[in-house]
């Protein structure tokens, strides 16, 4: 026993589930964060592009002569700058363009000593264009004759996904009931609060660097490599702190390779930023898609099969959009359980806006047409949707015909959960009851729900994290981690992680994840992933820390190997909990003792999940979860307004982990929803967006966020760290359909295109008197 | 693109008035729709710039006698919290509560929104059934010369109105509504908060001896001037409240909104959901103000 | 765009500043680019999400529309000025004590909303509270642990003043 060491003894206790404080949000409530939007370096200059404004031409000629005179400019470059340097999936998109394909196009670009300038100098390049025939829906540019987008993709064909399971010819034939609707789930965007920005440097041995606000660091350097003919290798990513991210950094976008030929080009650092304006119109959208689905059931209420054939507008270019059909045929084939299914989805280039992933990826447009269609069968049947979800939910240890393996599902849990807590059943029964009595106010109740991937999507060839981590002197934690922070909350998880294993308070622990040359390898922020990864990878790697410091302990004390544990800053006896030394006293023995040992561990973690595949035949998540959201509203019949009372949340989280952070990310993610469901509608007519500002594009606010009943059901993922699942896409993917199911409660109308806007709302049920009357 | 070459920023009127009097001078109060349309290139700087937020006796709210005085720096956050507005003309207050953000409400200007005039703008409706007069100032002959022009005749089409160059809007006015009057205001956008009025209406009336009288109905939204909608108001005039007649009255009212109301399609909103607020907003007023 | 400059004196979080700007400046460019004031941010520079939110004379407003020529005079506060001696203001440590702030963009201009409102209501409710920061846009959080932040203020104030 070390004689200096008075304290009593320390009890088991745990951080799992608590409430933890996200460590960089005292920075951020003063002000004091320097968001990338924010950063200024000596020597910068400030980059702006020209957008052509126009969907579809040809560029007859361009004139940058007069803004290369203007004093203070110090580049102008235009297509023939970022000739051949082609990047995307399909290598169908370049920085600055030689032909015009949609409004956004990027035709020239400027580097200058301001702002002012850089704008002065964009008036003063002169650009002829001739217009062409522009392509504005799938549906037109799928004719045949249609004009092309791009000259080498005829038929304005971009990607194609099929999956087929079972006889479909038998198992209509088998159905009683089958409901045959489209959805045409519109285009909406992130809108981050932080609007787009880059800053390029490079240094004198052509080394790239580049600040930005991706959330896939390591991805990023092979996208953006070939827009700029580099070896990937020579690209170091910054990722200072961003304004919001929810999917629109996963790709590179055309700012970003601007800033750096900019930076190339000049030999001074560009910063590219966007003004709001610029954001609606060049940033990417949520994909657009046209949705033709039928669900066939029995009159006992058991599905038979779902069918899908999607038709996705491509836009201009291939981003993530036109990717989403491996998430939209998993819920096609996993949202409860379809013995049949047929799925296929065809992307047609347009002159439009084109998507990026954004939060929920395909799973809301998928969700908001399977979780009516339960809605709708159930009501054919004449059962409650409850029962008629019960009767087809899946249990644990199912596989779907994908072969997603539902190793620990909760479905049942949940919808039994949500329903009880909202009186789900006896109030859908007594609003349908008063459906048509008079009255300008109608009550509805609407419940869905979904499934989505929970433990990471391998996509890519690994879906894993590096992680470093080091003790210091002091006790001092660093974790040198992948994983990307974009306001989602990691930086509290690991922090409570690294507290919960080595037994030192959450402040202690430093996150590094910043720089690409120092952090190691990981997928990137998406997918719902990284808490199940990056938690994995931090428990795992505080757990080897914590194996040498116990091993180091056990013979510098004399203590039987495995009877040790490190809790409130020191090392204690498990059993009782009597403390032996200070952990930092004992790191500095170890340090300093005749053979040093200093505490440094590295960790690679790779989950179980299986490659998605050409097939989509694979358990391609390390954990599936489900979500169902109650959700109960108020509906004003004569403008259409629906004022959302209150919903109801039962998720299958596996295990909360930060509980705080838990909450958080499904507010935010409703909120999201609820703006798609509502209001948030881009107005894009012939290719050009009418509503570029918040003024026209309503994001919800304050008053609008109803109050939330949020129960968190523990399944125990035993791949997850602690148990716990991924999170934040589900709440983003049920609200919708939960609010559309509503409304069919209060008023017997169906919006299939959303979003259920107060004039869309307004003239359904307007049409539906007229037709009854 | 013009260069400003001056700007002033006055403390008296007259001073204020003398700069104007070339026609040559963008006027800057609160700036919230300044600063925005200038930024977007819809709106072009003039070669002076003219801050009129310290002129003395262009701001407050005052009773003379029988009449209301505003004077247009006012912000919209002053007229939310006048208490004498409250009680005199609740309608006023209750607009300027359904006015865009709190940060927006204590810049804005009620001289600005009726000079911008925007369709949508949010307080007219609600001035034009107070019958509302604006207060226009000029310098000319060696002194400041004012007219009154009446508020329905101030407006020619989005962002134009009879002043001149050279006139400066003072003040809005108008007559302390009689003691039986009942003024009702009701507003829709597509969400609540921070909305740009689809459609707004605003219906005033005298009670009486269970009659309506000096039926004032205004709407913003529904053509390119907020406009007073006359043949609802013809409908209306005079009719009684009583359970027998009223849903004949109301039917009356709605029906002649397709008279006053021409919406067109744009961006918010289509033509045929702004003409369907229209009559469901006049339904919901009248029964507002029979109910008060 | 060129413009005159006009020399201005203000106070800004308690101390005065001259300095010499274009007419046509906003107080966000000044702030941000003259100024360095960071913290006061730029999102969509029409006043509809309310990221500028700044303190001008005791109520707020949205710098991106106001003319820095009209801060000559006033007394101006930025999220960089609510910190006191001792730290965190209690907005701002309600704020993050009750995990309103996810990626904090939207952050200064929220606490600036949300502290005046209590300042100016200290009886606010929750439904006040909300039609208050309606001029407040916010991306991640939903609104509802912000509401939770300024709900604890309230109380706290309510409580200290009892005792």
């Amino acid at each position: 026993m070390e004689k200096n060491v008075t304290v009593s003894p320390i009890a088991k206790s745990t951080l799992i589930g608590q409430r933890v404080k996200k460590p960089d949000a005292p920075d951020k409530a003063t002000g004091k964060t320097r968001y990338i939007n924010d950063m200024v370096l000596p020597q910068m200059l400030i980059g702006k592009v020209l957008f052509a404004g126009r969907p579809h031409a040809r560029i007859v000629r361009i004139d940058t002569s007069a803004a290369e005179k203007l004093p203070g400019v110090y580049a102008v470059l235009t297509g023939k700058d970022a000739a051949g340097l082609k990047f995307g999936f399909v290598r169908d998109n370049v920085a600055l363009k030689d032909k015009v394909r949609c409004e956004h196009d990027e035709i020239a670009a400027v580097a200058a000593e301001t702002e002012e300038i850089a704008s002065r100098a964009l008036e003063l390049i002169k650009v002829e264009y001739e217009d062409l025939p522009g392509v504005f829906t799938p549906e037109a540019g799928a004719l045949v004759g249609a004009p092309l987008v791009h000259d080498n993709f005829p038929g304005n064909k971009s990607l194609h996904f099929e999956f087929k399971h079972g006889d479909l010819a038998a198992a209509e034939a088998a159905s009683d009931c089958v409901v045959d609707s489209v959805f045409r789930p519109h285009h909406v965007t992130h809108c981050c609060m932080g609007t787009s920005c880059a800053i390029a440097d490079f240094d004198h041995n052509g080394k790239l660097t580049i600040w930005t606000q991706t959330q896939y660091p390591y991805n990023y350097k092979m996208d953006l490599a070939p827009a700029l003919g580099l070896n990937p290798g020579d690209i170091r990513v910054m990722q200072p702190p961003v304004g919001g991210a929810f999917g629109s950094k996963l790709d590179v976008y055309p700012y970003e390779p601007i800033a750096a030929l900019l930076a190339r080009k000049t030999g001074r650092p560009v910063k590219v930023i966007y003004s709001r304006e610029e954001e609606f119109k060049a940033a990417p959208t949520r994909q657009a898609a046209i949705i033709h689905m039928r669900t066939g059931c029995t009159r006992d209420g058991v599905l038979t099969f779902r069918s899908a054939d999607v038709l996705l507008d491509n836009g201009a270019y291939t981003s993530w959009g036109p990717t989403i059909p491996v998430i939209m045929m998993r819920t096609t084939s996993g949202h409860y359980r379809v013995p049949v299914v047929d799925f296929k989805a065809q992307a047609i280039y347009t002159n439009n806006p084109y998507a990026g992933s954004f939060r929920g990826y395909g799973n809301v447009q998928t969700t908001y047409a399977t979780a009516q269609q339960m809605d709708m069968l159930a009501d054919m049947v004449d059962l409650d949707p409850l029962e008629f979800h019960l009767k087809n939910a899946q249990i644990s240890g199912e596989v779907t015909p994908q072969k997603s393996f539902l190793r620990e599902c909760a479905l049942v849990e949940c919808l039994e959960t949500a329903a009880a807590a909202s009186d789900y059943s006896r109030k859908r029964k007594a609003y349908a009851a008063a459906r048509d009595k008079p009255g300008r106010y109608k009550k509805g109740i609407g419940l869905a729900s979904s499934i989505h991937n929970a433990g990471g999507a391998k996509i890519h060839k690994s879906d894993g994290i590096g992680t470093i981590l080091k003790v210091d002197d002091y006790a001092r934690v660093t974790v040198i981690t992948g994983a990307s922070e974009i306001g989602q909350g990691i930086d509290a998880v690991i922090t409570l992680i690294v507290a919960e294993e080595l037994g030192v308070p959450v402040e202690h622990v430093t996150i590094v994840n910043n720089d690409s040359d120092i952090a190691p390898w990981d997928v990137g922020v998406h997918a719902s992933r990284t808490t199940f990864i990056a938690g994995n990878g931090t428990r795992r790697a505080a757990q080897k820390a914590k194996a040498q410091i116990l091993s180091a302990a056990a013979k510098m004390l004399n203590e039987p190997a495995g009877t040790l544990e490190l809790r409130g800053g020191f090392v204690v006896r498990d059993t009782c909990g009597t403390p032996l030394i200070e952990l930092d006293r004992l790191l500095r023995r170890m340090h300093f003792q005749n053979v040093p040992e200093l505490v440094m561990v590295t960790d690679y973690y790779e989950p179980n999940s299986e490659p998605e595949g050409a097939k989509h035949i694979s358990d391609h998540s390390a954990a599936y979860s489900h979500a169902v959201h109650i959700a109960e509203i108020t509906v004003d019949t004569l403008t259409g307004e629906i004022k959302v009372d209150k919903v109801t949340v039962a998720q299958d989280v596996g295990r909360v982990i930060n509980r705080m952070g838990l909450e958080g990310q499904i507010e935010g993610g409703i909120a999201i929803g609820l703006g798609y469901a509502l209001s948030e509608n881009m107005r894009i007519e012939k290719g050009m967006l009418r509503n570029p500002c918040f003024r026209d594009y309503k994001l919800i606010t304050a008053p609008e966020m109803p109050p939330l009943d949020m129960h968190f059901i523990e399944s125990n993922c035993a791949e997850g760290p602690y148990g716990a699942k991924g999170i934040s896409e589900l709440p983003t993917i049920v609200i919708a359909p939960a609010i559309a199911n509503a409304l069919y409660n209060a008023t017997g109308v169906r919006i299939f295109n959303p979003p259920m806007s107060p004039e869309t709302v307004a003239r359904a049920i307007f049409e539906a008197r007229q037709a009854g009357k | 693109m013009q260069e400003i070459t001056t700007y002033l920023a006055p403390r008296r009127l007259d001073e204020a008035l003398q700069a104007m009097a070339d026609g040559a001078a963008t006027v800057l109060c609160g700036g919230t729709d300044l600063a925005p349309q200038t930024e977007s290139g819809a709106r072009q700087y003039t070669a002076k710039l003219l801050n009129i937020r310290r002129i003395e006796g262009l701001g407050g709210i005052e009773t003379k006698g029988d009449k209301v005085r505003i004077g247009a720096v006012t912000t919209i956050s002053e007229i939310r919290c006048n208490p004498m507005l409250a009680e005199i003309a609740p309608v006023l207050v209750e607009a300027a509560e359904h006015f865009a953000s709190e940060q927006i409400r204590n810049a804005a200007s009620v001289g600005g929104n009726l000079c911008n005039a925007s369709p949508a703008g949010d307080m007219i409706p609600p001035l034009l059934i107070l019958d509302a007069s604006v207060e226009l100032a000029c310098w000319r002959e060696g002194a400041v010369q004012t007219r009154l022009i009446p508020l329905e005749g101030f407006f020619v089409s989005p962002g134009k109105t009879v002043k001149r160059p050279e006139e400066l809007l003072t003040a809005v006015v108008f007559d302390r509504p009689a003691a039986d009057f009942v003024g009702k205001f009701r507003k829709s956008g597509p969400r609540p908060a921070l909305e740009i009025s689809t459609v707004s209406v605003a219906l005033g009336a005298c009670i009486a001896d269970g009659r309506l009288s000096n039926v004032r109905v205004a709407m913003g939204s529904v053509a390119p001037t907020p406009l007073r909608a006359r043949h609802v108001e013809a409908a209306l005039e005079g009719k009684p409240l009583d359970a027998a007649t009223w849903a004949a009255t109301i039917a009356v009212a709605v029906a002649a909104t397709a008279e006053d109301a021409k919406p067109i399609d744009d961006v918010r909103a289509s033509a045929w959901y702004r003409g369907h607020l229209v009559r469901v907003f006049v339904e919901e007023v009248l029964n507002e103000v029979r109910g008060n | 765009m060129k413009s005159v400059e006009t020399e201005i004196r203000f106070k800004l979080n308690g101390r005065e500043v001259c300095l010499t700007v274009p007419v046509t400046m906003k107080t966000l460019t000044m702030l941000r680019d003259k100024l360095g004031m960071t913290g006061t941010k730029y999102a969509c520079g029409e006043g509809e999400c309310g990221a500028c939110t700044i303190k001008l004379d005791g109520q707020t407003v949205n710098s991106c529309l106001m003319y820095a020529v009209d801060c000559d005079g006033r007394e101006l506060v930025t999220i960089e000025g609510l910190r006191t001696p001792e730290g965190l203001n209690p907005m701002q440590q309600a704020f993050v004590d009750h995990g309103a702030i996810q990626c904090g963009f939207c952050m200064p201009g929220m606490i600036m909303q949300a502290d005046t409102l209590v300042e100016n209501n200290p009886n606010l409710t929750r439904e006040e509270a909300q039609r208050g920061l309606e001029g407040n846009l916010c991306r991640c959080t939903g609104y509802t642990k912000v509401l939770d932040a300024v709900d604890a203020v309230v109380e706290a104030k309510k409580c200290c003043g009892r005792c």
